[in-house]
């Protein structure tokens, strides 16, 4: 007897169909065999589904059962056959029918139960794509399929009672699409006006989150730089609905979704540590698999001590900084995931770190001190488009008033301007492929960000006085576009552009 | 060949051309010196060594400018010892008014040291400056080379100008072999909490004579001034322009400071700093903002 279950296969960001063909023939020993590439993980799925049908009080038929992944050539990875090949057997030791146009994804546990499965969101797109109507996933991950239009998820439980629904016997309620809304704002550890001082570097912080820059912060120890970052995510505008389902695509490859959660609705801050492997970042591995420039996705990755990072794992995120993907190839396979994040980076000036400092003095050659800078290399630089130095603060040298957090700015403050700044870029980048203005190319600018002649006088003097190279030039403008933005001006003006020049690379300076 | 090569470029202390100060300074005197560039007698005649810290400050660098900026177009030449820092904005202030700089190098003739100068290297040649060197070909800088060095920017000047100086500084190295061989020290007052002055303030105190004009020390060499007081240009400030101009001439200062004291939002003083730089009425070194 042949039974069709459908699943899939999630190869990167791709989805396809797989048809688990589930034959039990009288004839031969009884036995159970898995073919059609299976992993190690979809191998041993024959023991968890052996059990979990035998303690759902189903005699297991001692039969000779052999599944098939069909298309056959391509491997199959995890634990997500559990459920359609167990559905397979049961359909025939029950005869029941398996409804058409249904797709089922799932993990079991020995108990019969079923288990948060990683991967159910882009079964879900998947379904919606070609046109299938009924999910079976896990209860734990039904709510990221859910975030999808047009579909039926059918949350599980467990097999008995998967069973009793296909044989009419129980009910299992489908969930439909549900728009999801979250108000939380996004957790971020300090809030804005925990920080003292710092004024020019929250103003950049403030740009740099409206504009979607990248930022490189270049100061001494314990000057503030980490804070300031791990503030960052409060000032972030929300996701709207086709960013977040990006973000959580790449989330769901990853299964870096927990148990019960669905779609993700604040930008993510990623901050690996400078000892990050080269996959671990850029990902990769025999299976490619999401780095951590992918899980920033429309977020934040913060690398903090950023000349400590390998140079080749610095150089390796040039393309996703250009582009907003990368292209992961491997032998067997290429995956595409897409990196489009801001940069937020940390850097002490020296070796030492007090190189400027007020108080202490540097103790490191220049030569040390020029080699340690040369880390970071130009074309990285290159595309960083705003440069801050951060000085320590001494609050000693604070008035009270100045020392009271709760007379600075919020971050809940300082976001509606951000949000705003949004909104009017989403609306102006309506046409173009792009969302902000740091994604602007030359063309763009040429179109959005028109200069007087008096602008363009400024800018012209401005690039000799302090050098300014070409791309300098043209980052300078986008940087003054997105403060315009913020100031709700159609026109970039004088003061704009002048307040622009403040970021210009500074300490570290593109060779 | 090599060797007749180099043969060209030595000056032995037989030579009628030794510069005579240098031999004044008895059995130190260095027996040969190498050199680059064009060997003329009268680029010895009045030599003033500036010499200041590796970790000049703003201040310093600003001052070292000033002053060196003045002397030079005077005639006078500029002896230093080409490290980075204090040196090195001695010979590049002199370099940029056309004026002759002699930089002694603590390493062979042939090495340029540190070699990230070596677009001043050539700006001091091109300037009818020279590159002098009692050692040989390519001999590595080491420890010892920096202060046998010093006492060569010493002996071949009149007086000796010490810009910043830590207590434990190859500029008071300098100093200590000006007063040994009778040259005049002049010292630039700073900040007495700043390291980087501790060893000027101590030079005043052992009765180092006090720099604060070019004038002072021209004053010494019978000179007078040629550069006809610098030409301010004619402020036409805003009242916000006119309020960070008075804040910065009584120290200078970081923006985000400067947005606390005057009450101006990090933006708008942003914008105006950009301005004000641009117009050329301030400038930006290591973070702080200080009048031109």
């Amino acid at each position: 007897m042949l039974i069709k279950v459908l699943s899939v296969v999630n190869l990167g960001l791709e989805t396809v169909k797989v048809d688990v063909e589930v034959n039990l023939a009288n004839r031969g020993l009884p036995g159970f065999e898995i073919v059609g590439l299976p992993d190690k993980a979809v191998d041993e799925s024959k023991e968890r589904v052996r059990a979990a049908i035998l303690s759902s009080g189903v005699d297991f038929p001692a039969k000779k059962i052999t599944v098939n992944l069909a298309p056959a050539d391509i491997q199959k990875e995890g634990s997500l056959y559990d459920l359609p090949i167990a559905v397979g057997i049961l359909s025939s030791v029950l005869k029941f029918s398996i409804p058409d146009k249904s797709l089922f994804l799932g993990e079991l546990s020995f108990d019969g139960s079923l288990r948060h499965t990683k991967g159910a969101l882009l079964m879900a797109l998947f379904a919606k794509e070609s046109g299938f109507l009924n999910l079976f996933v896990p209860k734990d991950s039904a709510n990221e399929a859910v975030a999808v239009k047009g579909i039926k998820v059918f949350p599980v439980d467990n097999l008995i009672q998967l069973a009793g629904y296909f044989l009419k016997k129980k009910n299992i309620e489908p969930v439909l699409y549900q728009k999801i809304i979250n108000e939380l704002p996004a957790p971020a550890e300090f809030d804005m006006k925990e920080v003292l001082g710092q004024e020019q570097a929250k103003r950049a912080m403030e740009i740099a989150a409206a504009g979607g820059h990248n930022i490189i912060m270049v100061g001494s120890p314990g000057s503030g730089k980490t804070m300031l970052a791990r503030a960052l995510p409060g000032i972030l505008p929300p996701l709207n609905e086709t960013e977040s389902l990006e973000v959580t695509k790449i989330y769901s490859v990853a299964g870096n979704i927990s148990p019960g959660g669905s779609l993700i609705t604040t930008r993510q801050f990623r901050s690996p540590h400078h000892t990050a492997s080269l996959v671990g970042l850029i990902g990769g591995g025999t299976k490619p698999h999401p780095g951590e420039v992918s899980l920033a996705h429309r977020g934040v990755l913060f690398l903090d001590e950023f000349n400590e990072f390998p140079h080749n794992v610095m150089e390796a995120m040039r393309q996703p900084l250009e582009d907003g993907y990368l292209t992961i190839s491997r032998s067997k396979q290429r995956v595409v995931y897409p990196a489009d994040f801001m940069l937020v980076a940390s850097a002490n000036p020296c070796p030492c770190g007090y190189l400027n400092h007020p108080k202490k003095n540097c103790v490191c050659a220049m030569r040390q001190i020029k080699k340690y800078q040369k880390r970071i290399s130009g074309p990285i630089l290159d595309r960083i488009d705003l440069h801050i130095a951060i000085l320590p603060v001494d609050t000693t040298e604070f008035s009270d008033n100045q020392k009271n957090s709760e007379l600075l700015e919020s971050s809940n403050q300082i976001k509606q301007r951000v949000v705003f700044a949004r909104e009017k870029q989403e609306s102006r980048f309506d046409k173009d492929s792009i969302q902000s203005n740091a994604q602007m190319k030359n063309s763009h600018i040429k179109k959005y960000c028109k200069l007087t002649k008096d602008i363009e006088e400024l800018l012209h003097r401005a690039s000799i006085k302090f050098q300014l190279s070409a791309r300098s030039y043209m980052k300078t403008i986008k940087v003054a576009r997105t403060i315009a933005d913020l100031d709700d001006s159609e026109e970039i003006t004088i003061s704009h552009m002048a307040e622009a020049l403040q970021y210009k690379p500074k300490i570290y300076e593109s060779a | 060949m090599l060797k007749l090569k180099n043969m060209d470029k030595i000056v032995t202390i037989e030579n009628k051309n030794y510069p005579k100060l240098l031999k004044e300074i008895g059995n130190e005197t260095p027996k040969k010196l190498y050199y680059k560039g064009e060997w003329n007698m009268d680029i010895f005649e009045n030599c003033l060594a500036v010499v200041g810290s590796r970790h000049l400050t703003s201040y310093g660098r600003k001052v070292t400018e000033q002053l060196v900026t003045e002397i030079a177009a005077s005639g006078i030449t500029i002896v230093s010892g080409f490290m980075y820092g204090g040196d090195e904005a001695a010979h590049q202030a002199t370099v940029k008014i056309g004026g002759r700089t002699i930089a002694v190098m603590p390493c062979g003739i042939d090495i340029i040291h540190p070699e990230y100068q070596e677009k001043l290297y050539y700006e001091i040649l091109e300037n009818k400056g020279l590159i002098i060197s009692e050692l040989e070909g390519k001999f590595l800088p080491v420890n010892w080379t920096y202060a046998r060095r010093n006492r060569i920017v010493a002996g071949l000047s009149k007086a000796i100008l010490v810009v910043e100086a830590g207590l434990n500084s190859g500029s008071l190295i300098t100093a200590k072999y000006a007063k040994k061989y009778g040259r005049k020290i002049f010292a630039v007052p700073g900040q007495i909490t700043s390291d980087v002055s501790k060893g000027t303030i101590k030079l005043i105190k052992e009765g180092a004579e006090v720099a604060t004009e070019a004038g002072d020390i021209l004053k010494y060499y019978n000179v007078s001034s040629t550069l006809s007081k610098l030409q301010k240009p004619s402020f036409n400030t805003s009242k916000e322009e006119q309020k960070i101009i008075e804040q910065l001439k009584r120290e200078p200062m970081e923006v985000d400071t400067l947005s606390r004291t005057l009450g101006i939002s990090a933006a708008k003083i942003g914008t105006t700093l950009s301005l004000m730089q641009l117009k050329g009425f301030i400038n930006q070194e290591s973070g702080k903002y200080y009048i031109n």
